[in-house]
């Protein structure tokens, strides 16, 4: 009897795991999950009187929690920095806030309740790329207006129409470490490169990667496959290694790709390492502590970016969070002013609150395509898929303190 | 595979192997004596690790409610895991007088203990993220002290270069191994745990009080799985509040392999799985948990009593 039931335990188990490895993991198909009950009915032809309702979709729970909340800190500080500066020629902005959450039916829930119950004209989210290409399009059918704040993956602003984005693709923001790796060391020739296989944003982080390698001339060594859930790098680590890499270049998130720095530094690498987007947050510091001394990892925004509303954006997020503002605070943040800044202008040619909701979401999709916005993370404008045109981009370097507990991204010059 | 690249994994797989051990042996003793899987002893081997992490940084963490709560004292490590495993082990006796004292007084099914440690584990588990939040953990740089960061086991011109902290995880385990052999097998208390093990009713007419010994059991495990979590987290960071999930899945196969119930074969069981994992090529690490319980599934097939079970004998 013992024994039957530790058996049927162990095998129900094994299922078990079986089961949460398939469902865990990102296949990177970019099908949508709407099977025809994600119906956004928009039917509001009532105009908007009150506060202009402009909804935030990001994650507030579940993993990808850190990266909502850096999010919701920069709308939160945009809607007080616009509504004190007078918000839209008098009329002041309203942020409705709905949880994305992390997968893509959290997505879904919060863009139809944003579209259908909080008549929103337009919407900032969600967090993660692969959720955009599930929610995106409901918003795309209800012809409301999405800007993405954090989505970097390939194909997102064409989605459709009323699909944007001011988080710079993967494929522009990347190539700018490996050159400030060898703009510091010349001498570098062997690459290494890994990446975690599990992920969509990882898988083609990594391809552009390693264009970026051959196109600046350099020897590809080997690329190793690792999964955002693995803790232990010793096997891959050491294959890599044996090759004698001067660069190698980790596709991953902050908890697998902290612990494979770590583990890299410790088995006795010394060259020089650059970490991809999900690398690019404080959160990193914690897994590789002292070991993260010296990572690069390519950014869209610097705190020190010069102008007068980058100066408004940190002074606010240093005084009320007591650090730098991270990247997609600063994104968040655009994201809002280009809303402002576009229902300011449509206001100077329409009175936006005689508009029917519909009619004012679709005026209001063409102004943000036409508009130029000088923001936190620079000057920027659209190109008439909405994908961003940005003029500025940075490359940060761990700087860790001697206790190796704290650290910051310092930008290269 | 050179000879080189084959030490090197051999190494590795020595070092996770010692872990799966330790963790197992944990999930063996309970069953020893209770004839039931406890599956909150993942949920423990997280909770080992958080509390040697608090006691070594002298604070909780940076998030969830304990945010910057500070502890008095800060312990070099050694002192942080035997006493951080301690705590793991109480939180294991009081999960045995919660959540399978009243079942067993009951004389319900053992399906439902499992299912009611199942339901620990959980509760566990989301207790600690609303504690410390979800985020990674890292032990402080200094853990080891001066030790250099990797031991080269091969020459200077084939390096096989091991992170020492693997090596301390080998050593330490073998040593709990050893200890916990010792006290099962030589000692007053550990025959009489195997007395109940073997028959609990007999056990109880010689005078032995076993309900104090399912105490005791309970808390060696949950010490074992204190000291596993604290092991694996000072080589990789505590992953998160379901750090310990995959392991204690884990251990399952590794028991099934060992043989159910045996002290030797839950050993050697975890050695196997390690060396196995090992030498699965790196680009199909992925796919490690399907060959560690593809093994177990080959075994319950071929030899449904493991590596080192006795087979069960049916006498009608």
């Amino acid at each position: 009897m013992k024994q039957t039931i530790t058996r049927t335990t162990a095998f129900l188990a094994s299922c078990t795991l079986l089961l949460t490895a398939c469902g865990g993991s990102n296949t990177g198909t970019n099908t949508s999950i709407n099977t025809g009950t994600n119906t956004a009915t928009n039917t509001s032809t009532t105009s908007i009187s009150g506060p202009i309702p402009i909804g935030i979709a990001f994650a507030q729970t579940s993993n990808v929690a850190l990266l909502g909340q850096e999010g919701v800190a920069g709308a939160k500080i945009a809607e007080k920095y616009f509504n004190d500066q007078g918000g839209i020629n008098g009329t002041k902005i309203k942020l409705v806030f709905q949880d994305a959450g992390g997968d893509e039916a959290g997505a879904i829930n919060a863009f139809q309740t944003l579209i259908n119950k909080d008549k929103v004209v337009g919407i900032v989210g969600p967090t993660l790329s692969q959720q955009a290409f599930s929610a995106d399009p409901i918003a795309e059918r209800a012809k409301v207006p999405v800007i993405g704040a954090s989505n970097t993956a390939k194909g997102v602003p064409e989605i459709g129409d009323y699909i944007a984005r001011v988080s710079a693709p993967v494929s522009v923001v990347a190539p700018n470490s490996v050159k400030a790796a060898l703009k510091q060391n010349p001498n570098i020739k062997k690459v290494a490169v890994f990446y975690a296989q599990n992920d969509a944003f990882n898988k083609s982080e990594t391809e552009i990667f390693q264009k970026t390698v051959k196109d600046q001339g350099l020897e590809l060594v080997t690329v190793q496959k690792f999964q955002t859930t693995d803790t232990d790098f010793q096997a891959q680590a050491t294959n890599a290694l044996n090759l004698k890499p001067d660069l190698i270049i980790i596709s991953g998130l902050a908890a697998d790709g902290g612990n494979l720095v770590r583990q890299l530094r410790e088995l006795g690498y010394k060259g020089a390492i650059i970490g991809g987007n999900g690398l690019n947050t404080s959160n990193v510091l914690s897994v590789c502590k002292a070991l993260c001394d010296g990572v690069m990892i390519a950014q869209a925004y610097s705190p020190e970016h010069p102008g007068e509303i980058n100066a408004a954006f940190r002074k606010a997020y240093v005084e009320q969070y007591k650090k730098e503002p991270p990247q997609f605070s600063a994104q968040a943040f655009t994201a809002v002013q280009v809303y402002v800044e576009a229902l300011k202008a449509l206001d100077k040619k329409t009175k936006i609150t005689t508009l029917p909701v519909d009619k004012l979401r679709t005026e209001l999709n063409k102004q943000i395509l036409a508009g130029k916005y000088n923001t936190p993370i620079g000057e920027i404008s659209f190109t008439p898929e909405g994908e961003i045109v940005q003029k500025d981009f940075y490359v940060a370097q761990i700087k860790m303190e001697k206790n190796g507990n704290n650290g910051k991204f310092a930008f290269l010059k | 595979m050179d000879i080189t690249l084959f030490l090197q994994q051999f190494l590795n797989g020595l070092s996770i192997g010692s872990v799966y051990a330790i963790f197992a042996l944990g999930y063996t003793l309970v069953y020893s004596i209770l004839g039931i899987i406890n599956l909150a002893h993942g949920a423990i081997f997280t909770l080992g690790a958080y509390f040697t992490y608090a006691l070594v940084g002298g604070r909780f963490g940076f998030n969830g409610l304990l945010a910057n709560a500070a502890l008095p004292v800060q312990l070099p490590f050694a002192l942080a895991l035997i006493l951080g495993s301690i705590l793991a082990g109480l939180v294991g006796v009081m999960v045995e007088r919660v959540a399978f004292l009243p079942l067993r007084q009951r004389g319900s099914d053992p399906l439902l203990t499992v299912v009611s440690s199942l339901g620990v584990a959980v509760v566990i588990v989301n207790l600690i993220q609303y504690l410390v939040g979800a985020e990674s953990y890292t032990y402080p740089a200094n853990t080891y002290g001066n030790l250099p960061p990797a031991i080269n086991f091969g020459t200077e011109a084939n390096p096989i270069p091991i992170r020492t902290v693997q090596v301390v995880i080998f050593v330490v385990s073998m040593v709990f191994v050893a200890i916990l052999s010792y006290f099962i097998s030589r000692t007053k208390y550990g025959k009489a745990m195997q007395a109940i093990a073997e028959d609990a009713t007999t056990a109880s007419l010689l005078g032995i009080n076993c309900d104090r010994f399912i105490i005791l059991t309970f808390f060696i495990s949950s010490f074992l799985a204190g000291v596993a979590g604290t092991l694996v987290a000072s080589s990789v960071s505590i992953a998160g509040p379901y750090f310990g999930i995959g392991f204690g899945l884990r251990g399952l196969a590794v028991i099934v392999l060992g043989g159910l119930g045996s002290i030797p074969g839950a050993v050697l069981g975890g050695l196997v799985i390690g060396l196995v994992e090992a030498f699965v090529p790196a680009e199909y690490s992925g796919y490690k948990d399907a060959v560690a319980f593809s093994i177990l599934f080959i075994m319950l097939l071929v030899r449904p009593q493991g590596l080192l079970g006795r087979q069960v004998i049916q006498k009608v």
